[in-house]
């Protein structure tokens, strides 16, 4: 063997060993990089409360919640829990390009991980709080199709649901059906609040680079630290991805068609917003339950804007792997879809009003390949499972 | 034209005097010496502390934001103190972000809370970027800009 093929073998194994998950290198991100970086942490965030429910937090209402959750009896037909679309084993989706409850619907399910975290639901931000989106889907005909009326017949016929409906909220007699629809609505979240995701391996490579040990933030594949550097630097994607949950929790107009089917629509935020005018359970209602208001800050000043049309939640980026299909309305199949999306993007479809912002980010194949294994990092190893299933509530002694 | 910086916007600590923002509609505020009227008689009413101050020929604004320090993705209010000649009628406070064409998701209500001083409330930065806070001053039948930048990162 030649002394050329020589250094080029031992080169190659060089390369190898780089490739390895404890000698690779770390690139040399700019202390402004690594700032950018550190905005998308730390994670876990500590749990929180709404202070619009005053049952979030609480275990009884937690139980109720949970049971409430898997139970298909809540929707009209018997036939459609909660967990239908929003299973845990899909990472608490569907898998399915638009949602279908008792008639198909026109956007995709979003998964239900760090929920509590959001500050508008749905993906038109329809919601005020998740108390009150959980009540749409229970009374929206092509979701579960209730009203107050059922579920407070079936909170109250069964035994079980009875009792830990009671253990929950005390003696609730009198209180019409309304108020347990609200109650029922209340409990859900206060389950919900429970699904977080754990951390992933951005979050170890995240923390490593902060704390300047380089040597565990080798282990953190290099493709993804490249995707990660355009992530934060030229593809700008963390100027609405941002923070620990990689999301601004604000809506934008990605370039998405407007049609759903032809001859129709879908106007996005700006019906979301209407919509959230329009319901007497958001945080201007009777039923918001903070006393100080702050709470409600948001809806009382949101304002439907023609900008608003078009525009989409920017949904999180954790866990976003196991969340496929993707956009509002399922359209794409993978991540990859997705990144060629942003880097292809239709300026001609984004409106007058849109972002001046997007850009269409010209990315080279390895780019792509690079951010695709960026995004695949913020997957956790396994979410956390749901709180064991409620004991057997019998009658209070 | 003088920017702030920082993912959180943090005013320094004092009082400071500072420009507003320039270009197209906009009023560059000015803090020449010899500002008649408002800028030489506008104080700042016991038990406000005003962090910052834009002021032009006529006007004079003080604002404190609350709370102090801005944050990306959090509400947050801004009161004001306006001195202007003639007298102010009333104020307008939004926000904007020059290069993307956006303002805010949210629209500020402005109350009168005594002669001259306002409160706005429901102001949030969505994004990090070159935000402009703007002031609007009616008075004497017009209406009147000054802006200062703040640069969310």
């Amino acid at each position: 063997m030649s002394s050329e093929r020589l250094a080029a073998v031992l080169a190659g194994a060089g390369l190898l060993l780089g490739a390895t998950a404890t000698a690779q290198p770390v690139l040399d991100f700019e202390p402004a990089e690594v700032r950018r970086i550190g905005q998308h942490g730390p994670w876990p965030p500590p749990p929180t409360r709404d202070p619009s429910n005053r049952m979030s937090g609480d275990p009884r209402a937690v139980a109720f919640g949970q049971t409430l959750f898997f139970d298909p009896r809540l929707s009209v037909t018997g036939t459609i829990a909660c967990a239908t679309c929003h299973a845990p084993e899909r990472a608490w989706t569907d898998g399915r390009a638009r949602g279908a409850g008792l008639a198909p619907l026109d956007r995709n399910t979003p998964t239900l991980l760090d929920v509590a975290q959001h500050r508008w639901f749905a993906w038109d931000g329809r919601s005020d709080s998740l108390w009150s989106q959980g009540l749409k889907a229970l009374l929206d005909p092509r979701e579960m199709g209730a009203s107050a009326r059922h579920v407070a017949t079936v909170v109250r016929a069964d035994p079980a649901l009875r009792c830990l409906y009671e253990r929950a909220y005390g003696p609730r007699r009198g209180v019409d059906a309304e108020r347990v629809l609200v109650d029922v609505g209340k409990a859900l979240a206060a389950f919900l609040e429970t699904i977080r995701s754990g951390r992933t391996s951005f979050d170890e490579f995240r923390d490593a680079l902060l704390r300047g040990d380089r040597g565990a933030a080798a282990a953190y594949p290099l493709a993804a630290q490249r995707g990660l550097r355009t992530f934060v630097g030229p593809g700008r994607c963390n100027v609405c991805h941002l923070g620990p949950q990689f999301t601004n929790g604000e809506f934008h107009d990605v370039g998405i068609p407007f049609l759903v089917a032809p001859g129709r629509v879908d106007g996005g935020r700006h019906e979301g917003i209407k919509r959230l005018r329009a319901d007497r359970f958001n945080l201007l209602g009777p039923y918001n339950d903070d006393a100080a208001g702050t709470a409600a800050t948001k809806t009382r000043h949101v304002e439907p804007q023609p900008a608003n049309f078009g525009q989409f939640k920017a949904p999180s980026l954790r866990n976003a792997a196991r969340t496929a299909p993707y956009m509002h309305d399922g359209r794409l199949a993978t991540l990859r879809d997705v990144v060629r999306h942003y880097s292809q993007l239709d300026m001609e479809r984004i409106h007058t009003h849109g972002e001046q912002l997007l850009r269409p980010l010209r990315l080279a194949e390895a780019e792509i390949d690079d951010l695709v294994a960026f995004l695949e990092t913020l997957t956790a190893a396994a979410s956390p499972p749901p709180p064991a299933a409620p004991g057997v509530c019998g009658p209070r002694r | 034209m003088e920017e702030r910086r920082g993912a959180v916007w943090r005013p320094p600590a004092g009082r400071a005097l500072r420009r507003g923002s320039g270009g197209a509609g906009l009023l560059a505020a000015a803090l020449l010496a010899g500002l008649a009227g408002a800028a030489e008689s506008c104080e700042a009413p016991e038990g406000f502390t005003a962090r910052d101050r834009l002021a032009s020929k006529d006007v004079v604004v003080m604002f404190r934001t609350l709370p102090e320090a801005i944050e990306i993705g959090r509400h947050f209010s801004v009161e004001a103190v306006v001195c202007a000649t003639p007298p102010t009628r009333g104020l307008r406070v939004d926000a904007r972000m020059p290069e993307h064409r956006h303002g805010m998701n949210y629209r500020p209500t402005v109350a009168a809370v005594g002669p001259g001083r306002y409160v706005a409330e429901g102001l949030m930065f969505h994004m990090p970027g070159r935000w402009q806070l703007l002031f609007d001053v009616e008075r004497g039948g017009r209406t009147e800009r000054l802006a200062i930048d703040i640069l969310l990162e």
